[in-house]
């Protein structure tokens, strides 16, 4: 039966209750970061299980449940452990349950998507209780940053053990697995055992909400209390009556908190054939392009502009110079490549190229559906325009975009890489290699989807995963100098994961990467 | 019995188009988990797990033996998750949702409808009808978002979404049954408008009947069919626009699954969602059916 407390003001109990509530935008896949594959089952699984190591801010590898590392030759990583460490079920965590853990990720029958990531590795040793040494088949630098996979009790290391690990996760993190009522709710509750102390938060609640504009209501409601990445810009000005504050105590009830983010905007150009194999037009378009008024008006100031894949800071960030608006070049520039420009700069044009008839440069522009992205395409559209490109916007159901995208069947489309991938730079040897050009036999596996090649990047790339960190930071300088003259990809923008956090959770200091994992050290604010 | 022999048909014919739209939809469950993310992972052998190696209709058979043997997975590698518990505990809720959304309806309906009726040509019927125009026209996701605005958040009475309370239910109640009550009071004042005009309601009059017992006691009780064929009709429009009013309000039901299928590609989930809604959509049919006869004696008689 219905009861019609709901009119009789007072009757709410929203205001007393205790921990946090956090909402994110799907339920997750799995709560076991071996097989997670969707962002927020990976942030929840950080929480759970941690793994060896984790990122920085810089995005260098930092150790998590090691405490140090260190590469004995470039085939043998060797990591000792924090002392004391425990899981949630009370058992110690040592040297051997790392080893199992690896072992049994290696192990075809555990059936981990994420098995691939460790094909580098040719054993695992456990010399002593603190002491875990990683033997490799070559020399591979970017392992380091698979090791963020998660340590498990060597009893749930293997295949038969998988389901429980799934269903009641265990791990050594900062919080412990409590209870999934349903699909939508997750409980953990703070562990005791944890190598960085109990944290301070009661009771930590996930529940996921689809609908933007509720998590937005929840969040004014004062039902929530922290919300990562999961509102989009052009919202935010409807969160300012909570941002404003409280008439009584004066005090903002919601913050929005950010930090320069990683995730990468880009244009990708179509560089195998057509039009756009032509560096001079892809130079055109990209001093055509100014991002400046679409990240003051349609960002508010939540993205930095981008010179490269690698935020600026990025430990492997290298300056680039990148194109400035110039809509005189991007005309002249496209005289030469025998188009005309008569949407451009009328005066001099006559002259560029006299006797031969010019066409005006068409291109189709493929983005999602999402209303945000579509907006920010018609911007795209007019600025191309002003420089006599004659642009079409094909907005596409997203499983429809993104096949296109990665058959190939594009000329330009828009789209962003998540902050999770741009963190190891090998990135740039997946999306830029011409190894990673997809074709018949790897159509999925390949994300060089613009088809560029050029063998110098090729080596350069290759070379990188095989040295020392120092090495590699020159290697990929001289990588991102490359690229940025081809322009497989216009840069266009560095997107960051804002945390939107209520009153009632203190001390949240929001990672670039947009993890959750902050709330070990945040405080929960008395009620 | 016509009507029971063409369930089996139905279900048939929506299992079908409902593999065909699938396997027409760019995208599959492996490629929209994994998105713009993670290079090294072993698409093929997450594909080949959950039987997508497939063509459409090996898919659709694996998906009925596996419901046969009452042990239906989703097609989301690699725990594939059992999905008659998830039906379960849906399938109440939504009930639940569309049949107070029904409620709702009937009660702003039906005295509407016959208000207008009976008052047909005043400003009480304009009125009613104005009302009734405005309720068609408001889309939900915008109905929704508005009346949390106005009760949850500005005059602090209800909670904003979710399921925890049985006040949770009022704001999506009304969200879902405001078109439908829109739609069911033009059809109660046409339906009623018909009846007032035949001879027995005259001939009651002129027995000197009080104008409320002629009003329903004689002509709404005639007017009743069409509106109960409308009220079947519209349960699988309600069940359609439940799929909104259920994100809107995180609220979890079928629609709420049915959307969770769909954006993750995951196949076997949107077909057993599908073959519910039809299977429900058939139920009503037949239970329209039924009131029929409780209502009119004459579709007794026969």
């Amino acid at each position: 039966m219905l009861t019609f407390c709901a009119l009789l003001a007072g009757c709410h109990s929203e205001h007393n209750r205790t921990g946090i509530v956090v909402l994110i935008e799907s339920p997750p896949d799995s709560l076991d970061n071996r097989f997670a594959l969707t962002t927020s089952g990976q942030r929840i699984a950080e929480l759970i299980s941690p793994g060896l190591v984790t990122f920085d801010e810089k995005s260098r590898p930092v150790p998590d449940l090691a405490l140090d590392y260190q590469f004995l030759g470039p085939q043998t990583l060797e990591f000792t452990l924090r002392d004391h460490l425990t899981f949630h079920d009370g058992t110690p965590l040592t040297s051997e349950d790392v080893k199992a853990t690896f072992d049994g990720l290696m192990d075809r029958a555990l059936g981990s998507p994420k098995a691939g990531k460790l094909e580098p590795v040719d054993r695992i040793e456990a010399p002593g209780p603190s002491r875990v040494l990683f033997h490799l088949k070559r020399p591979y630098a970017p392992i380091l940053g698979e090791l963020v996979l998660p340590i498990v009790p060597r009893s749930r290391a293997f295949a038969s053990a998988a389901l429980a690990q799934d269903r009641a996760p265990i791990g050594a993190g900062p919080f412990r697995f409590s209870a999934q009522p349903d699909e939508e709710h997750i409980v953990l509750t703070p562990f005791e055992g944890y190598y960085g102390g109990k944290p301070r938060i009661r009771r930590l609640l996930i529940r996921t909400v689809r609908d933007e504009t509720t998590r937005v209501l929840e969040l004014l409601k004062g039902r929530a209390d922290l919300v990562i990445g999961a509102v989009s810009p052009p919202i935010f000005p409807a969160l300012h009556a909570g941002v404003r504050g409280d008439m009584r105590t004066d005090e903002p009830r919601l913050r929005i908190l950010w930090e320069p983010g990683s995730a990468y905007a880009y244009l990708g150009l179509n560089s195998r054939s057509g039009p756009l194999s032509d560096l001079r037009i892809r130079r055109a378009i990209c001093h055509a392009l100014d991002v400046q008024p679409i990240l003051k008006a349609k960002f508010r100031g939540l993205a930095q502009p981008a010179t490269g894949m690698l935020p600026p800071g990025h430990w492997a960030y290298a300056e680039t110079p990148g194109c400035r608006r110039d809509l005189a070049l991007a005309t002249k520039l496209l005289a030469e490549a025998g188009y005309s420009t008569a949407g451009g700069e009328r005066e001099g044009l006559k002259e560029a190229s006299p006797g031969r008839a010019k066409r005006t440069l068409h291109l189709t522009l493929k983005t999602s559906t999402d209303r945000f992205r579509k907006s920010i395409a018609l911007v795209f559209q007019e600025q191309l325009a002003e420089a006599g490109i004659d642009v079409e916007i094909r907005s596409l159901e997203y499983g429809t975009f993104f096949n296109d995208v990665r058959k190939g069947n594009f000329e330009l489309f828009s789209l962003v890489w998540s902050a999770g991938s741009v963190i190891e730079p090998d990135i740039l040897r997946w999306v830029f290699s011409s190894a990673n050009i997809p074709g018949p036999e790897n159509a999925f596996a390949g994300l060089n989807r613009t088809g560029y090649r050029n063998g110098r990047l090729d080596a350069l790339l290759d070379r990188a995963t095989r040295v020392g960190q120092d090495e590699r930071k020159v290697l990929y300088a001289q990588a991102l100098a490359l690229i940025d003259s081809d322009l497989p990809y216009i840069p266009l923008w560095h997107e960051s994961s804002p945390a939107i956090v209520s009153w009632r959770l203190q001390d949240f200091e929001p990672s670039p990467q947009g993890y959750l994992r902050p709330l070990a050290r945040a405080r929960e604010a008395a009620p | 019995m016509r009507r029971l022999a063409g369930a089996p048909l139905a279900i048939a014919g929506s299992l079908i188009l409902v593999s065909l739209f699938l396997n027409l939809v760019p995208g599959d469950p492996v490629e929209m988990m994994l998105g713009e993310q993670a290079p090294s992972v072993d698409r093929e052998a997450l594909r080949r797990s959950v039987g997508l190696d497939r063509p459409w209709y090996g898919q659709l058979w694996l998906f009925i033996r596996e419901l046969a043997t009452g042990n239906l997975r989703s097609s989301l590698p690699p725990f594939q998750r059992k999905i008659l518990p998830q039906i379960w505990a849906a399938l109440p809720n939504t009930l639940l949702l569309t049949f107070a959304a029904m409620a709702v309806a009937i009660l702003i309906a039906i005295p509407l409808g016959v208000a207008a009726a009976s008052r047909k040509g005043t400003a009480v019927d304009h009125a009613a009808m104005g009302i009734a125009v405005a309720g068609v026209a408001l889309p939900r996701f915008w109905l929704g978002p508005m009346l949390i605005i106005l009760f949850a958040i500005k005059l602090d009475w209800l909670p904003v979404s979710g399921a925890d309370s049985p006040r949770n239910l009022i704001l999506p109640s009304v969200t879902l049954g405001t078109a439908l009550a829109a739609f069911l009071s033009r059809i109660t004042r046409a339906s009623m408008l018909d009846t007032l005009r035949e001879e027995y309601v005259t001939v009651s009059r002129a027995k000197g009947l009080s104008p409320s017992a002629v009003l329903w006691k004689h002509a709404f009780r005639n007017a009743l069919l069409p509106i109960i064929t409308v009220l079947g009709l519209e349960f699988g429009a309600l069940l359609g626009g439940a799929i909104v009013t259920e994100k809107v309000f995180a609220w979890p039901g079928m629609g709420t699954l049915l959307l969770t299928g769909i954006e993750k590609r995951d196949y076997n989930l949107v077909r057993a969602v599908v073959l519910v809604f039809t299977l429900s959509y058939v139920a009503i049919n037949g239970l329209t059916d039924l009131v029929y006869t409780a209502v009119d004696p004459r579709v007794r008689r026969q």
